[in-house]
């Protein structure tokens, strides 16, 4: 068996290092838990899975996956009522019935004109087409928020991500030409089907604890003050403990500190906390909780 | 004590035995996990904390799976006892038999056998025909003698049947036109020289409503519960996405229990559910349990939600109020039954219900066949 052999782990920890400076070079703050994942996806072609709660880049990861690789990105935004003709490829109609009408003199056979106008010339090719059709290397390919597509269509991506393969009945099938990186995300809005989810490598994204939220917020705003950033990540942890129905990510953080900037504020007092409120907190009664909480004397 | 750090041919055999080991605590991880933890080994190699990350993404697949994990590890490879269960599936095997469901098993069972007995004598009952039918349909359940029920429950089955029915002609009457497919329209025309002469249209496809049910089993239900237990189990019986709860003080899911077994030991399994039968009520609490752990896993816009209860509430009503506006937000529809909406001079007064009345879409009767036959229309 080949796999009893296993080898000592300096290769793949280098190769994990590597992405952790990578990913840190290109503005990500990633775990070691996250990089060994991501290390497995280009080791083992495998999709993975991230789940989190929002805001904590569960999108940027791929993005930045592609940009670590100099792969190409192609994103596939799922949502409600998502089919094949939006996911994967349509025919372009109007240009069909056009060469159907210029075709219409010539003495071409019927199954002649059939072939034609169901040619590659023809088609549009859609998110995960594309995937799989890329000529030069493998692309990441980012499905995103997958829980928000339905079951049917989470039964078609199981036969793509297993074989990447694409059968178009005018066509025939499509091989990949390069098997693409998949990264797929999830909100958990709902449970996805246990098939999907055993093909998948999995990854978990927590709220960063305050060391890792501050250099998140010191890489992405080289400008901000030192104390300044202490105290924005200080009081976005302590509302991430208030059990509100939406807690802040880590995009609300930098979106606070940001706002802080931009409003010249030098330190977080209450005053700014009031008037950069809308970054941390999405509803009114989120909003209420936090400003309760802020006229205690601990924040 | 297995070390991390052994001979590499060993490790391969330590990796089986720790995917056996995660499996029998719980992680979903199946022999396809062991063959992706190999693989992954083999790129990542010994020694190091990448493979326990390794091996974590490989052998989780949800947010419990991880949870779940971090303790297998530890247990495993640092040797230390399993201090509390794990599974919490386990915990309520191991609780169930104890405490408020035990007193009420008997009650339970002893309806369930008197079912039997009549079921027995079926043929007899069934020559009385219609006109005792009509009878049932208007008693009040709580006053019903016991051997009546296998009667009851024939109705609701019935019932149930013509529910489902006419949720598949509705979903073949409302292929209405909506949008042209052009795929087919062109691949019709071209034997006509591409002139579109036919149009073909995309149907909508509607499919039967999701049902999300809660059943209140306090004290103060006790003359009901057991018949509308029943109707639950006939209609997960016949709704292909019906997902059941009890509350009382607590919330159970019973899903996956009515829907493996047949009714009466089903009913037995369901009396050791440790949801406390007769118990007291907290509907507030009960429903934020709901949202916290369930939500995710049924919200869609599809969902018909409802409640069973008579809404008499030891819980805050403003806090019933809350989870009842959250539960709103994300469900189709919020329906409510409640018995005492049959007694002739029932006011949805007590503190809880009219709390709750703002938020709630259909208020409707539940105490006999009638007012749940009358439900067909909402669903």
């Amino acid at each position: 068996m080949a796999t009893s052999r296993i080898p000592a782990a300096d290769a793949a920890s280098e190769g994990v290092d590597a992405i952790v400076s990578g990913f840190e070079r290109l503005g990500y703050i990633a775990d070691r838990s996250l990089a060994t994942a991501l290390y497995l996806v280009t080791k083992l072609r495998k999709p993975i899975l991230v789940e989190g709660h929002a805001g904590l880049g569960k999108t940027e990861v791929a993005k930045v996956l592609a940009a670590f690789l100099g792969a190409r990105l192609i994103r596939l935004q799922c949502y409600e009522g998502l089919d094949v003709s939006s996911a994967v490829y349509e025919w372009n109609y109007q240009k069909q019935l056009l060469a159907i009408k210029i075709e219409e003199g010539s003495d071409k056979t019927v199954e002649e004109k059939e072939k034609h106008i169901f040619s590659r010339e023809f088609l549009l090719e859609r998110p995960l087409l594309q995937s799989i059709l890329v000529e030069d290397a493998s692309p990441v390919l980012l499905i995103d928020e997958i829980d928000r597509a339905d079951e049917a269509f989470e039964a078609f991506l199981l036969e793509l991500l297993s074989d990447y393969q694409i059968t178009i009945p005018e066509m025939g099938t499509i091989h990949a030409k390069h098997v693409p990186y998949v990264v797929l995300t999830s909100n958990r809005s709902r449970e996805l089907g246990d098939a999907l989810q055993r093909r998948c490598l999995y990854q978990w994204i927590d709220y960063p604890n305050p060391e890792k939220e501050m250099k998140i917020v010191r890489t992405r705003l080289p400008g901000i003050e030192e104390e300044l950033a202490r105290q924005v990540v200080e009081y976005v942890q302590s509302v991430r403990g208030l059990n509100l129905s939406k807690p802040p990510g880590i995009a609300e953080t930098l979106d606070c500190a940001e706002a802080l900037l931009a409003l010249g504020k030098l330190r977080l007092n209450e005053e700014a906390m009031e008037q950069t409120l809308g970054c941390i907190s999405k509803s009114v009664e989120d909003s209420a909780k936090v400003k309760a909480a802020g006229s205690r004397p601990t924040l | 004590m297995i070390n991390l750090l052994a001979p590499p041919n060993k490790t391969a055999g330590t990796i089986v035995e720790f995917c056996r080991f995660a499996r029998e605590k719980g992680l979903s991880a199946g022999v396809q996990g062991a063959l992706g933890a190999l693989e992954a080994a083999a790129v990542l190699g010994v020694g190091g904390q990448d493979l326990k990350f390794g091996l974590r993404s490989v052998l989780c697949s949800s947010k419990d799976d991880w949870d779940l994990f971090e303790e297998c590890f530890q247990m495993f490879w640092r040797g230390s006892e399993p201090v509390r269960s794990l599974n919490r599936k386990m915990r309520a095997k191991k609780e169930g038999p104890t405490g408020v469901g035990r007193r009420d098993s008997t009650s339970l069972m002893s309806t369930g056998s008197s079912d039997d007995v009549s079921s027995e004598k079926d043929g007899a009952l069934a020559v009385t025909g219609a006109s005792a039918r009509k009878r049932l349909a208007k008693a009040d359940v709580s006053t019903l003698p016991q051997n009546d029920m296998a009667m009851l429950e024939q109705i609701a089955l019935r019932l149930c049947k013509q529910m489902s029915r006419r949720l598949q002609r509705r979903r073949r009457i409302g292929t209405s036109r909506g949008q042209v497919d052009l795929r087919r329209t062109i691949r019709q025309s071209i034997s006509r020289g591409g002139e579109p002469m036919n149009l073909r249209y995309r149907e909508k496809k509607l499919r039967p409503h999701r049902l999300v049910t809660l059943l209140d089993i306090s004290g103060s239900m006790s003359p009901y519960s057991l018949f509308l237990v029943k109707f639950l189990y006939a209609l997960q019986k016949h709704f292909q996405r019906a997902d059941t709860f009890l509350f009382s003080t607590n919330l159970v899911e019973i899903t996956s229990l009515l829907r493996a077994q047949r009714l009466p030991q089903a009913l037995q399994a369901l009396s050791q559910q440790p949801a406390g039968w007769s118990g007291g009520t907290n509907i507030g609490g009960s429903l934020r349990e709901f949202n916290q752990h369930y939500r995710r896993k049924l919200r869609s816009s599809d969902t018909l939600f409802v409640i069973l209860s008579d809404g008499w509430d030891t819980g805050e009503p403003g806090a019933l109020a809350a989870e009842l506006g959250d539960v709103k937000r994300s469900v189709r529809k919020l329906i409510w039954l409640n018995p005492l909406l049959g007694l002739k001079d029932y006011q949805p007064i007590t503190s809880g219900m009219s709390a709750a009345l703002p938020h709630i879409d259909v208020f409707a009767p539940a105490h006999n066949l009638d007012s749940l036959l009358a439900l067909e229309k909402h669903l």
